[in-house]
């Protein structure tokens, strides 16, 4: 029988044990996994108003609580235009609004037609909307494939009523999953003269874009840029909030599971002191004890993370039947939130298992033996 | 044995004391002794002579308060514990000391870890031994399901795992009836014979001494005789 058959053949034959601290860690892992797909997947929705556009970066007033709060006015974008390194600066209006309960997250997007060009849109069928125009439309082409629509129909967005006059294409999976209207008209509607919630920056070619970025920060201290889904918080307190909250909700639950592996952990060594002195009398090193602990810990943490992994993905299903949540949570498994549950699992048993471990290497062999 | 060539000591024990509880209890006071090459010396005496904690001194699960132990040579002081257990002395106890949850063979093959054996070569060898010792078909039986004569010769097979010179057992038929003590004391002058062992065994039952080759009886700490055992039959 090999080492790692022994630790198999312990955690296999003390079924109560086993499963009692597998559940302790299964419970941890369901919770960071469901969480961290819960963030994560905000955290892509929240960035997509970043992705309707083609741009080097965006830009957007600092530490709103959300980003469509974001407000800029003409005078910003205007400095933004005139950075040196800086090709084309897209003024762009976005409003997020309920279509029906089927599309609970909608974007609208306010951009004038002059400028459809360098925000990288591509009109497929029908006609750019006209400048003042304040009952056209423009669909994206998956918006328009999901909603059944084409040129010539109505839609109701928001309670006002619009005809579309053409379908785009922007190369962007949120983009193309919006809709867009005169800037001026957007702005009427929301009640927003003059302003914009984000600007997309090109920068001429060869420039340095972080430089580019730098200096717009510099010279403009209320606003932000931001190039990266990371970067995103900079210009989303709420985001901010809720990755923070992932993160210590995620220590909670390896301090939590690693009590509970040390509590299950530390009573099995009570239990087995003779056994650990028999083993130590046959010539067992205490390097081996440690290990065989230790092993037996990290095994049971390891199926109890697959089952916690399995129990995180049902909870997932149950919390994109919340109602507030369909079609604003899409759950995004990401091989990263995999591999944190992984290993918060082994460190809940390293953890969790190397006081009880250290105790039972440091058994007299001959006190152990005499343990009733 | 006793009085066979002179040959360096398998155990030399020199004036070893060992006392408990900060001095209160004086299990050991000064004792000597030594033990040669392939001898059977059963130590004897009443509860609380100190035998045992002589034989668990010489395994070196516990260190002398004063005095030397030498072991082929060698003062146990110097030498690394776990490794002298593992390589030197076979251990046999009272209440056999099995892993529940194992099998016979694992139980053996749990004794050969860090051999530098292969799983296939410690596999082979339980069964060897388990077969050595009359177990040959209960290798995949776990201890609970054994005989307590069945148990201690499993355990015996154990403390044979890793072929030691010494073999240490503490009143090891302590807890059999009368056909399974002479199945383990037969059992025992085999292995001295077949594998070439030093057997030191400590009794309380007079019967069981005269298997030996030599008793040396203990009393509240000291050595008080030791005599050749009438031969046998």
């Amino acid at each position: 029988m090999s080492f790692a058959g022994l630790i198999a053949r312990n955690v296999y034959t003390r079924k109560v044990r086993s499963i009692l601290t597998g559940a302790a860690v299964a419970i941890g892992i369901m919770t960071v996994v469901a969480l961290g797909v819960l963030t994560h997947s905000l955290n892509r929705t929240a960035v997509s108003v970043l992705r309707t556009g083609s741009a080097d970066f965006t830009v957007a007033q600092k530490n709103v609580s959300d980003v469509l709060y974001s407000a800029m006015d003409e005078g910003d974008i205007t400095r933004i235009q005139q950075t040196p390194g800086v090709a084309s600066v897209v003024g762009v209006l976005v409003a997020a609004v309920q279509l029906d309960s089927a599309h609970p997250f909608f974007l609208e997007l306010g951009i004038q037609p002059d400028a459809l060009a360098n925000f990288g849109v591509s009109v497929v069928a029908g006609r750019p909307y006209a400048a003042n125009a304040t009952g056209e439309v423009m669909l994206g082409y998956r918006a328009a494939r999901d909603l059944n629509k084409s040129v010539g129909d109505n839609i109701v967005i928001d309670g006002n009523k619009f005809k579309i006059v053409g379908i785009f294409s922007t190369g962007q999976v949120f983009g193309d999953s919006a809709s867009m209207l005169p800037l001026t008209n957007l702005q009427t509607l929301e009640r927003k003269p003059g302003a914009v919630t984000l600007a997309f920056v090109k920068v001429t070619p060869g420039a340095n874009i972080d430089a580019v970025r730098a200096k717009i920060e510099h010279d403009n201290a209320q606003l932000a840029t931001v190039r990266t889904q990371a970067e995103f918080g900079r210009v989303d307190r709420n985001l901010r909030l809720i990755s923070a909250a992932n993160v210590g909700i995620s220590i909670l639950a390896l301090a939590f599971g690693a009590i509970g592996v040390m509590n299950t952990t530390a009573m099995s060594v009570f239990e087995r002191t003779r056994e650990f002195g028999v083993m130590r009398a046959v010539g067992w090193t205490r390097a081996r004890v440690i290990g065989l602990v230790m092993g037996e810990a990290a095994l049971i943490s390891l199926l109890g993370a697959c089952i916690g992994i399995a129990l995180g993905f049902a909870a997932i299903r149950l919390i994109q039947r919340v109602p507030e949540l369909i079609g604003v949570f899409q759950p995004d498994y990401t091989a990263s939130v995999f591999a944190r549950a992984l290993a918060i699992a082994m460190g809940m048993a390293l953890i969790g298992a190397l006081y009880p471990a250290i105790r039972a290497a440091l058994l007299s062999p001959l006190e152990a033996l005499r343990h009733e | 044995m006793s009085s066979g060539a002179p040959a360096t000591p398998a155990i030399q024990v020199m004036d070893v004391v060992k006392v408990f509880d900060g001095g209160v209890v004086r299990a050991l006071d000064g004792v000597s002794l030594e033990v040669a090459p392939l001898e059977f010396v059963a130590i004897t005496g009443p509860s609380g002579c100190g035998k045992s904690t002589l034989l668990h001194l010489i395994a070196a699960l516990d260190h002398p308060t004063s005095g030397t132990i030498i072991v082929h040579g060698r003062d146990l002081r110097m030498a690394g514990n776990e490794r002298f257990r593992r390589r030197e002395v076979g251990l046999v106890f009272q209440l056999h000391n099995l892993l529940p949850n194992l099998t016979a063979l694992e139980n053996i093959e749990v004794a050969m870890f860090s051999n530098g054996m292969t799983h296939r070569e410690q596999r082979a060898r339980a069964a060897e031994l388990l077969g050595s010792v009359g177990l040959g078909r209960k290798g995949r039986t776990t201890p609970p399901r054994l005989s307590g004569g069945e148990r201690q010769r499993l355990a015996l097979a154990r403390a044979l795992a890793n072929r030691p010179s010494i073999i240490l057992a503490d009143e090891p038929t302590g807890s059999l009836d009368s056909t399974s003590v002479e199945m383990v004391l037969d059992l025992l002058r085999a292995i001295r014979e077949q594998q070439g062992v030093t057997i030191v065994l400590v009794t309380h039952d007079a019967h069981v001494a005269e298997a030996a080759d030599r008793v040396i009886r203990m009393r509240d700490g000291h050595v008080v005789a030791a005599v050749d055992a009438p031969p046998s039959g």
